[in-house]
């Protein structure tokens, strides 16, 4: 932990000085990120390295923010800092703490240089073969965040994210560790992108669809968390308003809790030093806890603190979610692909897209599957499920009985660009519309 | 700045030929309203990236705070090469004098958000300002290669972004990006206006099922199809794809230039991100295909001369090709208004309302886009929700007018167009081939 041997009492005392009214919200965020890189075969700086580490100084008063971030964890800097929030006069002088932290680490990772040769395996396996550019990241952050009243306990986080490209396509992904399993969910996605490179897309059809976990996790994204960041809620008006909407059938059952993300990625606390919720933001498809962080949470009772992430010390905080987690229902994978009608199951999702003012929605589709009396059938290509957030999630009628992790991926919003993961079962929805 | 000899020679020992040192310290202020926050920050910056190796292996590596000889350095990787640029000789150049301009302050440009969101709801009322970002900043960059090649650059840029609703409910909504060099160049008014139209055509509104005739676009709408082009444009590769028998891409009135040294261009510099010196490069010279846009490492892979094109945003980035100013060259005795006159029946397109599908290899793109349908020069009812289609030749041949308002847009660098005139397109309301 770099920063362990950081005086926090010292800094905190200091933030104090700045805290002068009692509705003040001060704080010191400092954080370490580290990211190694293979590069694609043939491309120049094989093994990339980035290292980072500063800290951000806010000071909120009265609904205005003021904040200064630097590219080092230093004294001179942090007091130069505080000056600047506290809008203080050039001569005025604030303490300098010690700010001492750990080295970094030496630049290791050899699980990064075997997992190119571990994924050609495994799509070979699927008895195809076709040329691929492959780059695997490996992401590592530190964070501590200080106020003058609160110390929050420090986290850290660990995780890969790997890019394939072919011919046909681009896919990413999230993981959190490099393994066996991991490459053969990437191959299996590869190649089914790979055997639908020449599908058509379908006509325009409306219908029963089935929706794999990894697509109900990217809508999910969207058309909730999104919905109910209390930013974005704040566009079209009261925040709080949104409590006690019924926004979706009743089957379904959301939440955003990131202390059972995944291994590596967990958090206790967010970027703001506040506790991690374990948030419902969907019981019984009723709007029940939007996502709100410090700042929010300050502007009505009914908003809890918890949900505050930024994507760069130099960015302030903003609510959003980290992990996503769809309760499973009862459906058997057969009970999602029953009935008469003819239907669309799809796979993946590359991604979707939400205007919060009129909610409409869209989830981009590289390829998805005909079902017919409960038997998958031919691909299809690229297409487009759309609708209206309000409408689209009260069709869902189905929730199956499995979860898994899906749909983690990265996030943009605001400039700010952030890992997102997700626990999903598979949905099925009726009389949706999806268009080439 | 940081001893990068000293560097260079201590990442040398390592039995690697070709090593930079790039050192940049930046600083910035940004500015943030929404109806209930307002955000003042900044931001100070230092950091370096190193990248080494020979012609078998090489490594990346940057981190923030000042290079030290001791690294530490990763492993170079085998089958990743690298090689670096021989020192050119740096033709003329004058740094700008708006580059010692002091970032804006922050009652200043707080000020200047407030006036965006006044200047809309004058210009529509009950429109509102969802969100305005101003982001201002400034650095410098030193670097240096094993090869003897020494540059130092600064750079001046202001960015900002704007989101706003219309009346009613479902209210419609626009958003729009910009840059400058500083922010003394944003109009208010004229960008209030634009988000303005955006959202009066976009609540007001239809799309034609499918229409043709004499199309215009704005600046905006014709640098989002330059940027869909892009990849005929740089590198060495499908450049010609393009071309007819003769070396025409498109029609006579249509030249292309890239310039790393545009005149007050937000990008502006004397070398690229390799230390390289930038130049003015015609790509497409009145329809006839010149050369794609080719870094140093490229020549010989292509016809053509090579530039200073390697783009090297920030320490974080390993340096590519690409454009920095690219641009349809304007005519400067057609006022927009010339144009918008010789159009009997057709579209003036005024933005372009998200991000177009662009297919190379069946020659087709989609862009959705908003305007008016206009008859006899005049508009006569709003077009939203559609989107503009055809094929990308048919659009380089079927320019058939062109303005004098070269406006650029911060896209993948910096794209600029001035108002086109174009033939042989459609409007539909479903994007399709």
């Amino acid at each position: 932990m770099p920063f362990s041997k950081l005086d926090t009492a010292a800094v905190a005392r200091t933030l104090s000085q700045i805290a002068e009214q009692a509705d003040d919200v001060v704080d010191a965020f400092f954080e370490r990120r580290e990211e190694v890189e293979l590069a694609p075969e043939g491309d120049p700086g094989g093994l990339r390295v980035w290292r980072e580490e500063g800290f951000a100084v806010r000071l909120v008063r009265e609904g205005l923010t003021w904040m200064a971030s630097r590219d080092a964890i230093e004294a001179r800097p942090f007091a130069e800092s505080l000056r600047q929030v506290a809008r203080a006069i050039s001569a005025a002088s604030y303490p300098e703490p010690t700010l001492e932290v750990g080295p970094p680490d030496p630049v290791a990772a050899p699980e990064l240089l075997d997992f190119p040769g571990l994924l050609s395996r495994a799509v070979r396996a699927h008895h195809v073969g076709f040329p691929l550019r492959v780059a695997v990241r490996r992401h590592r952050r530190w964070v501590q965040v200080v106020g003058p009243r609160l110390v929050a306990g420090a986290e850290s986080e660990s995780f890969y994210s790997c890019a394939v490209e072919s011919s046909w396509g681009r896919y990413g992904a999230l993981l959190p560790r490099l393994s066996g399993g991991a490459a053969e969910e990437i191959a299996a996605t590869a190649v089914a992108l790979f055997r639908a490179r020449q599908a058509l897309p379908p006509a325009s059809f409306r219908g029963p669809v089935v929706l794999a976990p990894h697509t109900v996790a990217v809508l999910l994204h969207e058309a909730v968390a999104h919905a109910l960041e209390a930013d974005t809620l704040a566009q079209g008006g009261n925040p709080e308003a949104a409590v006690g909407v019924a926004m979706a059938a009743p089957c379904l059952d959301v939440l955003d809790d990131p202390s059972s993300a995944p291994e590596g990625v967990r958090r206790t606390t967010d970027d703001e030093g506040a506790a991690a919720v374990r948030r419902w933001l969907l019981r019984g498809g009723i709007v029940e806890q939007p996502l709100a962080d410090a700042l929010w949470a300050r502007t009505s009772p009914v908003l809890l603190p918890g949900a505050g992430r930024r994507g760069t010390r130099h960015l302030p905080p903003g609510p959003r979610s980290s992990h996503l987690e769809i309760l499973p229902g009862e459906a058997s994978e057969a009970d999602l692909l029953a009935g008469a009608a003819e239907g669309l199951f799809l796979p993946e999702a590359s991604r979707g897209a939400l205007d919060p003012l009129t909610g409409e929605f869209a989830l981009h589709l590289p390829y998805a599957r005909r079902f017919r009396r409960g038997a998958l059938a031919e691909v299809v290509g690229p297409c487009v499920l759309r609708g209206r957030v309000a409408d689209l999630l009260t069709r869902v009628v189905a929730v199956g009985a499995q979860a898994k992790p899906a749909g983690a991926g990265w996030c943009a919003k605001g400039g700010q660009k952030l890992p997102v993961w997700a626990t999903a079962p598979s949905l099925r929805l009726e009389d949706v519309e999806v268009a080439p | 700045m940081s001893d990068l000899d000293g560097i260079l020679r201590a990442v040398l020992k390592r039995h690697l030929s070709d090593a930079e040192v790039y050192v940049k310290r930046g600083r910035s202020r940004r500015l943030e309203r929404t109806p209930v926050t307002e955000t003042a920050s900044t931001s100070q910056e230092r950091a370096w990236a190193v990248r080494a190796g020979n012609r078998r292996a090489s490594f990346f590596a940057a981190a923030t705070g000042d290079p030290t000889p001791g690294g530490p350095w990763p492993e170079p990787v085998p089958g990743h090469s690298l090689e670096l640029p021989e020192p050119a000789p740096l033709p003329a150049w004058s740094t700008p004098s708006d580059f010692d301009t002091p970032l804006i302050g922050e009652r200043e440009g707080l000020k200047l958000l407030e006036s965006l969101g006044r200047e809309l709801e004058a210009e529509l009322p009950k429109a509102r300002l969802l969100r305005a970002v101003l982001e201002d900043g400034s650095s410098e960059a030193e670097l240096a290669n094993s090869r003897g090649l020494r540059a130092t650059t600064r750079g001046r840029i202001s960015t900002l972004y704007l989101e706003a609703a219309g009346p009613g409910r479902p209210a419609v909504s626009a958003s729009l990006y910009v840059a400058a060099r500083e922010p003394r160049r944003f109009h208010p008014t004229a960008l209030a206006r634009r988000l303005a139209d955006r959202l009066a055509v976009s609540a007001a509104g239809a799309a034609p099922e499918r229409d043709g005739g004499e199309i215009l676009l704005a600046p905006n709408v014709a640098s989002r199809v330059l940027a869909g082009l892009l990849p005929l444009l740089v590198g060495p590769g499908p450049g010609s794809r393009l071309t007819g028998a003769r070396g025409r891409f498109g029609g006579d009135r249509v030249t292309l230039i890239d310039n790393g040294r545009f005149p007050g261009g937000a990008f502006e510099a004397p070398v690229d991100g390799e230390g390289v010196p930038t130049r003015e490069v015609v790509l497409v010279e009145e329809g006839l295909f010149r050369q794609p846009l080719l870094a140093w490492w490229q020549e010989g892979a292509a016809h053509g001369e090579a530039s200073g094109c390697a783009r090297r945003p920030g320490w974080r980035d390993l340096p590519a090709p690409g454009p920095t100013h690219l641009y349809l060259k304007p005519e400067p005795r057609t006022p927009v208004a010339t144009l918008l006159g010789a159009v009997s029946q057709g579209y003036y397109l005024i933005d372009a309302t998200g991000p177009g599908r662009f297919d190379l290899a069946t020659d087709r793109f989609a862009l959705p886009v908003c305007g008016f349908a206009v008859q006899s020069g005049r508009a006569s009812a709003p077009v939203a929700k559609a989107w503009l289609c055809g094929g990308i030749g048919t659009f380089l041949k079927g320019i058939v007018g062109v303005g004098r308002d070269l406006t650029f847009q911060p896209l993948d660098g910096m794209i600029g167009s001035p108002t086109l005139l174009v033939t042989g397109l459609e409007l539909r309301a479903v994007a399709g081939s």
